[in-house]
């Protein structure tokens, strides 16, 4: 008897992380679910069941599904990595005045570094998600990042850190399909997930928004320091002060406080004197773009025109990639781009295939 | 999962005894008077209370009417620390181990709170307790002394009797939470000496949700839940008709329990031999000599506890790292920490407690795959390094 290929599945308790699960077993893996606990909810303030992906509900959703598959299913402790990979820096961005990105430094640091641990340590052949992605062979059988069949779900983006060691033991399920496709399986094969809410935003930051978290979890001394004036572009008027630079993103233009009879918007985030640019919406259009601390999954070019893509939903748009360094990239836009935002990751592809990325630092 | 599946870990809970399986179908209906009640259903349902205060006072050498029955040993516990605490004016201070369940050392806790004071008795990493530290802390002004019977974690015996007479010398009361002695070792209660005993009918083979408090006829006795008059005004609520009957069921296996236990002994030691002797760099946590004849607890160095559970648990086996309470918790055990174990030694802890159901079979095939998955991982840990170089 051949020994069933073992795979363990990262399960949030959510609908594509369930179908992901479920769709191993029907194909016949040896399944293992895992959840990993990252944040302490006695701490949160997420409503329970508010579709987000860290409340404990969810573990408890995680478990009953994996006990209708009949699988085992553990929930790893990851608070303290979380803390220390995630929540830090995603505080620290803000603080210097940049939209940071959360999921990818949990796919990084957890999902895609303590689970492909957990992988060999509980004996599995794979680390399955629930995300949606493709792992295909091109012609010449190398193994690649593909994004999903679904294009509007695509979560390559969160995914450009991945190791390429690690690619060919990767499954990603539901990368296949198309999330109504995803919602039927469930429903068909009677999980109980299958009508839950997607899980949209910061799984961490609750119901009360980003600000309210950093201010849960920054000293109001730290964030005193932050308060700044609004001044207007390019004549420098003063339009008033602000209540700190985390307030703000680039593109920004509800909840500036500014009674103006044009629309403005944030142009530009000055962390020397805390100063919030604004201005009319052609100031937040660049045609280029530096990116450090990039990775890549498969080799690019040289000054290669790529498809990239500057945020989450964001349609890749035609960029030559000139190489400046080891780990550093200036990008030209074939066409101005509207806020390109420090802190948030460019992201490489060529067709369809995810090549890598690197975070947009400031021009 | 593997289809054939093998518990181990009988000092977190047991399996319904196959008797007293048999017994609960053929009650199933007849059960569900209120005892309280006079008509016929009522009579039922005291009846079955009935013999089973009979059943567990004979098992325990006390009177019946020293019994009172509760949802476990949790509340039997907290009835004592905190009633004592409530009602005994003239003596406030309080005594226990600092390796007790967390229903006692948060209990003390809280009673700390209140203004009492506790003293813990320290353990050493044989698990003996520090019985010098003891007797300098128990004075006039000591009104309760709780220690456990026996170890959760590391099965270790401690003596209670002698312990029970120091504290009787100053006047103060005496409690063990006898939970982990119970069907694994005879518990003679009128021999023990001890004011108050706690027992969970579940650590038993019989099911959740009844428990046991003992409570000495010359001690002072007074009621934590409000209610009925049941258990004579000690304890309020309706009872746990068919968890008592369960209960008083096992109370009848004096003759297996002195049986099991020298199976169990045997069995313990054997794993103990070939596990130490297959395995490097393993030891037995606490003292291998005055401990309960089901329990085994290791250390196994460079090897994650929990990591090491799951991955026997895939293949079908039940143990625990350390106490049920902890598990899903990052923290090592608190009762290793306490007996001045590292915490890298007390992430690497194992416990197999074995019960009446284990075969000699069950235990190899056990001994096999823990021996085959140390090897995995403590191999994984270095080709890791190299591989993924994190």
């Amino acid at each position: 008897m051949i020994k069933k290929k073992r795979v363990l599945v990262a399960m949030s308790g959510g609908v594509d992380s369930s179908a992901a699960a479920a769709l191993l077993v029907d194909q016949g893996y040896d399944v293992v679910g895992a959840t990993m606990q990252v944040w302490d909810y006695s701490e949160c303030d997420i409503t329970e069941g508010s579709g987000t992906c860290c409340s404990s509900i969810d573990v408890d959703d995680a478990r009953a599904v994996a006990d209708h598959l009949k699988i085992p299913f553990y929930v790893l402790n990851c608070e303290a990595k979380f803390k220390a990979a995630v929540i830090d820096p995603f505080l620290k961005s803000y603080l210097d005045g940049q939209t940071p990105l959360p999921c990818v430094n949990c796919n990084t640091y957890l999902k895609f570094d303590h689970l492909v641990r957990k992988m060999k340590e509980l004996d599995c052949d794979y680390l399955a998600t629930g995300h949606y992605a493709q792992v295909l062979k091109n012609e010449s059988g190398e193994m690649g990042i593909y994004t999903s069949t679904d294009d509007w779900k695509d979560q390559t983006y969160f995914l450009f850190t991945l190791d390429p060691k690690i690619v060919p033991h990767l499954l990603f399920p539901v990368g296949g399909m198309t999330k109504p496709e995803v919602r039927a399986y469930c429903e068909q094969r009677g999980i109980q997930t299958a009508k839950k809410k997607d899980s949209t935003g910061i799984c961490f930051v609750g119901n009360k928004g980003y600000d309210h978290f950093i201010e849960s979890q920054v000293s109001k001394e730290i964030l005193d320091t932050k308060k700044g004036l609004i001044k207007r572009l390019p004549n420098g008027e003063v339009m008033g002060p602000h209540q700190g630079i985390h307030h703000y993103t680039l593109g920004q233009s509800k909840g500036l406080g500014l009674t103006h009879h044009e629309k403005l918007f944030v142009v530009k985030v000055d962390i020397t004197d805390n100063t919030v640019w604004v201005g009319e919406e052609k100031y937040l259009f660049s045609d280029q773009a530096q990116v450090v601390d990039s990775h890549l999954i498969n080799s690019v070019q040289d000054q290669e025109v790529l498809g990239v893509k500057i945020r989450y939903q964001h349609k890749p748009s035609m960029a030559k990639v000139i190489k400046t360094g080891d780990t550093t990239f200036k990008l030209e836009f074939l066409e101005p781009q509207r806020a390109v935002t420090p802190g948030q990751a460019a992201v490489f592809y060529r067709g369809r295939q995810l090549l890598g990325g690197g975070w947009i630092t400031k021009n | 999962m593997n289809s054939r599946l093998v518990y181990l870990d009988h000092n977190a809970t047991t399996p319904l005894h196959p008797l007293v399986k048999n017994s609960l179908i053929q009650e199933l209906d007849s059960h569900f008077g209120n005892p309280s009640s006079i008509h016929w259903a009522g009579r039922k349902a005291k009846n079955l209370i009935r013999n089973a205060r009979q059943n567990l006072s004979e098992l325990f050498s006390v009177s019946p009417l020293e019994l009172i029955f509760t949802s476990g040993a949790s509340e039997s516990n907290n009835t004592v620390i905190q009633t004592l605490f409530l009602n005994l004016k003239n003596r406030t201070e309080y005594i226990c181990s600092a390796i007790e369940h967390p229903s006692v050392l948060k209990t003390m806790q809280h009673i700390e709170s209140l203004g009492a004071l506790v003293h813990r008795i320290p353990v050493s990493r044989e698990g003996q307790l520090d019985l010098e530290f003891y007797q300098n802390v128990l004075s006039e002004k000591t009104a309760l002394v709780s220690v456990m019977l026996a170890n959760n974690e590391t099965g270790n015996l401690f003596p209670i009797k002698r312990m029970a007479e120091m504290a009787h010398e100053k006047g103060a009361l005496f409690h063990t939470d006898a939970v982990q002695g119970l069907g694994k070792i005879d518990v003679n209660l009128k021999d023990l000496g001890v004011d108050y005993a706690s027992f969970s009918a579940h650590k038993f083979y019989a099911l959740k949700g009844s428990g046991l408090l003992y409570c000495k006829k010359s001690s002072p006795q007074f009621p934590f839940l409000f209610g009925g008059a049941q258990e004579r005004s000690r304890r309020g609520g309706t009872e746990n008709v068919l968890g008592i009957m369960t209960f008083g069921l096992m109370a009848k296996m004096k003759k297996e329990i002195t049986e099991e236990s020298l199976r169990l002994e045997k069995l313990r030691d054997h794993m103990q031999q070939q596990i130490l002797k297959l395995i490097p760099n393993t030891r037995v946590t606490g003292s291998s000599k005055n401990r309960l004849p089901n329990t085994l607890s290791l250390v196994i160095d460079g090897i994650d506890g929990e990591t090491l559970l799951m991955n026997l648990d895939i293949k079908g086996f039940a143990v625990s790292t350390g106490a049920a309470c902890s598990s899903g918790n990052p923290e090592p055990s608190p009762v290793l920490l306490a007996m001045g174990l590292s915490r890298a030694e007390a992430q690497g802890s194992l416990r197999v407690s074995l019960g009446w159901q284990n075969t000699e079979d069950e235990i190899n095939d056990f001994i096999k795959e823990l021996v085959l998955s140390v090897q995995r991982l403590r191999l994984i840990d270095t080709e890791f390094q190299k591989d993924f170089e994190l």
